[in-house]
């Protein structure tokens, strides 16, 4: 019961993840991102997919059980950096919500800490995406 | 120019701060109240830390300047807000939260700061602290509400421990997996 709950939540952030890889993919595509921080963000989220799709398989799921297709807002944002920074912006923070919710909910205790290291990775990226924009890098 | 602090000694003093977060040394331990389990005591370890840490930022303010400072007020009304936060949550479990040292007690643990650099370091030495005691407090709590304030507590340290990073001139995530690993 719990852990078919678990797998749940796990496949739910892995959509999330892939989609955050998708639009970075396509803003370095696009030169709508500056490359040194696109480059990192992009990693970061690829380390994350890669994470997930282990937890998955440790808890007895398939791997990328989802196909997504791009939200048609990420086309409009690519149109220049400060745009796609600011789409971005609201993509990590929805990200950082997520994973508060499912790093409380999840069963298993080590996975509770583990995505809770991705969560704050999340909210790091959003401090990097305001100081890109020339923002404060903190916001209340 | 005086020498700045070595990471070492940052962490020598960040690491006086947990000391005096966990082992207390004085810090009165949350009362008799709470059923053993609750998570009053995890709680009120964390509680003694975010004493620990408003009492380091205002020692890291005397040296830091224009956006730096700024930014580390700003940190210091949210772990202001966070102390708040821990102490409702463990009176709501029947606990009496543990009371702070006084600014003096606490600055004769930290490292000499005196630079904003200086200042920087230690934050960022404390932030790391902070963010792995709270996603620790997540994993071990028994209670689904607790969890999620411990989880919106260290989101919110994620973003300070990015912000004191990006001051230095670093990257805001050091890696993919701020603590540990997946």
């Amino acid at each position: 019961m719990a852990a078919s709950s678990d797998l749940e939540l796990l496949e739910d952030l892995l959509a999330l993840e892939e989609r955050l890889t998708s639009a970075y993919e396509a803003a370095l595509r696009r030169d709508a991102i500056d490359p040194e921080l696109g480059d990192m963000l992009l990693a970061h989220e690829n380390a994350h997919v890669e994470g997930l799709q282990r937890a998955l398989r440790d808890t007895g799921g398939r791997q990328s059980p989802r196909a997504s297709v791009p939200p048609p807002e990420l086309n409009t944002a690519l149109r220049d950096r400060a745009t796609f920074a600011r789409y971005a912006l609201e993509r990590e923070a929805q990200a950082v919500a997520t994973y508060r919710l499912v790093v409380a909910q999840i069963a298993s205790a080590n996975l509770r800490q583990a995505l809770g290291s991705i969560m704050a990775c999340e909210a790091a990226h959003q401090v990097a995406l305001r100081n890109s924009l020339g923002d404060r890098p903190l916001v209340d | 120019m005086a020498p700045s602090i070595t990471r070492r000694e940052a962490l020598g003093g960040a690491a006086a701060a947990l000391v005096i977060a966990s082992c207390g040394g004085g810090d009165p331990a949350p009362g008799g109240g709470p059923r053993p389990g609750s998570g009053a005591a995890l709680l009120g370890s964390l509680l003694a830390l975010e004493h620990a840490v408003v009492a380091a930022y205002a020692v890291c303010d005397e040296v830091l300047r224009g956006e730096a400072l700024r930014n580390a007020r700003a940190i210091e009304e949210r772990e202001r807000r966070h102390v708040t936060r821990l102490q409702g949550l463990i009176r709501g479990l029947g606990g009496d939260p543990p009371s702070g040292r006084s600014p003096e007690e606490y600055a004769r643990t930290f490292p000499r700061l005196r630079t904003g650099r200086d200042a920087l370091r230690f934050a960022e030495d404390l932030e790391q602290r902070q963010l792995r005691a709270y996603l620790e407090a997540v994993a071990e709590l028994p209670d689904l509400g607790l969890r999620s304030a411990a989880a919106e507590i260290a989101a919110e340290e994620g973003e300070h421990l990015g912000t004191v990073r990006v001051l230095q001139g670093l990257p805001a995530a050091e890696g993919p997996f701020v603590t540990g690993a997946l």
